[in-house]
């Protein structure tokens, strides 16, 4: 049985909206076994961008934890190995090109030298872009940018890659091949995946489907 | 390199872009007044260095003179050879004169040196423009060459000189004439002041003219290369008899040069607001970028990077604009300098007032003297400024929280 990249437990997070406390994670457990991938599903505004941003460590929840390979997560020491990020706006870096925002991940975190470069470089041809390599990002379409954002995830190996609506930005039939190849490559590469998406269809290529409701994820057979 | 150098490097230098719009004004404000900087503190510097040049090669770097005439010479001189650190000395006589060749009168400063000493301490012969100063005997002078000119004598002229003696004796009710001396020699020193009133003769003529005998008025000494002036002057006056004193030429010169040095400390200060003005620019910029950057600042965060990693993005991007635009400026100023008596001969021909230029500011050329340690100041404020310019920017950056960040419109 797989080991599980990622365990929360009990996680609640609430915002003051004036003098109002909002509730918008009440109890949350979830557990992401390796290679595994879990798409989570809900309305706008249930939460899903909150939990995502909880289990990647970048905002902290009023209570519960969250633990990484069993550790507890602790933010930016290691965000950048065992996580990759994919998110709906791409967020690539302007002045970069497709090669150099690919390479940003792994220079984030070590040195750079050919083996990363080939490794980059393997990876946008997998993403279908190695002959865009050096293109800038304003230079590339939406799916094109979006496919260079999963290369990006993919750079540095992580154990869980949490995308974050990564097609809502996109026409559908582009949509659909993004999530094909963030798919693909993770199966491919036994990468666990977390997806956030409004779309059913994408979620329905994912090993398991969670739906975030009023607060709480709840498992949809 | 570590990835926040590299990105303040490509932030500022994209890939594909060869002349960024951001950069180059931010790097252009730097460069303009750090080459305004070294323009001015070197022709500052120029000013003091001709006059240091002028006073050396004339005078020597020291003076010893006494509150009347320095009657016993040859043991003064005996004493100040014997001082570690001097090289040689030279007797004067100095005094004013009235001269007149043709009807024209004028009223020069005389200068009588020892001919057999005078070329081991003052260079005179470098400013010899015509003639020799081995034709200069006891019935010959040199000339400066604006004061030949304003009066129309020549190599070859004969002029008539009046001393302050002459007129003493006719005051006894004495027949005197005047000593007729043949020009021998221009000199042209490349100083207003000098060149336009001073005539050169033997320290014989000199004495003779001025009734001292053997007296002379002072001895000019010239000091070992690399020597300090003021401590030879000050071991020196250790070394000479009571009442007779040696003043090294900055003594003699040192409310001139306080105020010279004054004035370039003030003009300094004052272009150095040209540098802080460009900070404030490149700050601006910068915080502009921040804003403008804020959902990539997020996405750093998302990616592994630390807030002082973020924050030495922007602090680098401030000091890679002040490395640059001081380089820039350092070359534009050195260019200035190398063409800036070519510009002022220009201005001076469009205005026609090269005569008035020559006439205030006593150099025939716009001198300048960069020296190191101007430098060094100007490189290290300009840069310091551009790194102060870019932390304002920095601690904002550091401050955004990455999920805040990554949620911003």
């Amino acid at each position: 049985m797989s080991e599980p990249v990622l365990t929360a437990s009990a996680l609640r997070k609430t915002y003051l909206s004036g003098d109002r406390r909002i509730e918008v994670l009440s109890c949350v457990d979830m557990t992401v076994l390796a290679g595994e991938s879990v798409s989570i599903r809900g309305e706008s505004g249930s939460g899903k961008s909150t939990l995502l941003n909880l289990l990647a460590a970048l905002d902290a929840p009023d209570s519960g934890e969250v633990f990484w390979d069993g550790k507890p997560s602790i933010g930016t020491e290691v965000r950048g190995t065992y996580l990759g990020m994919v998110f709906q706006s791409f967020y690539l870096i302007p002045e970069l090109d497709a090669l150099q925002n690919v390479l940003m991940a792994r220079r984030m975190v070590g040195r750079v030298g050919s083996a990363e470069k080939a490794r980059a470089k393997e990876l946008l041809a997998k993403v279908g872009l190695v002959e865009r390599a050096h293109h800038l990002p304003s230079q590339l379409s939406g799916g094109e940018r979006q496919r260079v954002a999963v290369a990006r995830a993919l750079m540095n190996s992580p154990q869980l890659i949490l995308a974050d609506e990564p097609t809502g930005n996109l026409d559908e039939k582009t949509g659909d091949a993004v999530i094909e190849l963030l798919l693909g490559l993770c199966a491919e590469t036994k990468t666990a995946l977390i997806l956030v998406t409004h779309n059913a269809a994408h979620a329905a290529k994912t090993n398991r489907k969670t739906l975030l409701h009023e607060g709480k994820l709840h498992d949809v057979v | 390199m570590p990835w926040y150098l590299y990105l303040a490097l490509k932030q500022l230098f994209p890939t594909g872009r060869r002349f960024p719009f951001f950069t180059f004004i931010s790097v252009m404000g730097v460069a303009l007044g750090v080459a305004l900087l070294v323009v001015v503190t070197s022709v500052m510097g120029g000013f003091g260095y001709e006059i240091r040049r002028m006073i050396v090669d004339t005078e020597g770097e020291i003076q010893i003179k006494s509150s009347g005439f320095i009657t016993d010479s040859a043991e003064v001189l005996k004493k100040a050879k014997a001082v570690p650190g001097v090289v040689a000395a030279t007797p004067y006589a100095a005094g004013a004169v009235m001269i007149e060749y043709h009807g024209k009168p004028a009223y020069p400063g005389m200068r009588g040196l020892d001919l057999a000493t005078v070329e081991e301490v003052v260079q005179l012969s470098k400013y010899v423009r015509l003639g020799s100063l081995d034709d200069l005997d006891d019935d010959s002078v040199m000339l400066s060459s604006q004061l030949a000119r304003s009066i129309g004598a020549s190599l070859g002229s004969k002029i008539e000189v009046y001393s302050p003696l002459m007129i003493e004796r006719f005051k006894s009710d004495e027949i005197f004439m005047p000593r007729e001396v043949r020009v021998v020699g221009i000199v042209e020193i490349g100083h207003q002041q000098l060149d336009s009133s001073t005539v050169y003769c033997t320290i014989r003529l000199a004495q003779d003219l001025y009734g001292l005998g053997s007296s002379v008025h002072g001895i000019n000494v010239r000091v070992r290369e690399g020597q300090n002036e003021d401590a030879v002057a000050a071991r020196l006056n250790t070394a000479l008899p009571y009442g007779i004193r040696a003043f090294s030429w900055m003594d003699s010169f040192s409310d001139f040069l306080w105020v010279l040095q004054l004035e370039k400390n003030m003009i300094f200060f004052l272009l150095l607001f040209i540098v802080i003005v460009a900070g404030f620019s490149v700050a601006s910029s910068l915080l502009i970028s921040v804003v403008r950057k804020t959902r990539e600042i997020g996405l750093l965060g998302a990616l592994g990077g630390k807030s002082r990693q973020v924050a030495a993005c922007f602090c680098f991007q401030g000091l890679i604009i002040g490395i640059c635009g001081t380089a820039l400026g350092l070359g534009l100023g050195f260019v200035a300098l190398t063409f800036r008596n070519d510009f002022v001969l220009l201005v001076t021909k469009l205005t026609q007032r090269d005569e008035v230029l020559q006439r205030f500011y006593q150099f025939s050329q716009l001198p300048s003297h960069t020296a190191v340690n101007d430098i060094v100041l100007i490189v290290v404020s300009s840069v310091f400024i551009s790194m102060l310019a870019g932390l304002l920017p920095a601690w904002r950056a550091a401050r955004l929280k990455p999920v805040e960040a990554l949620r911003s419109e």
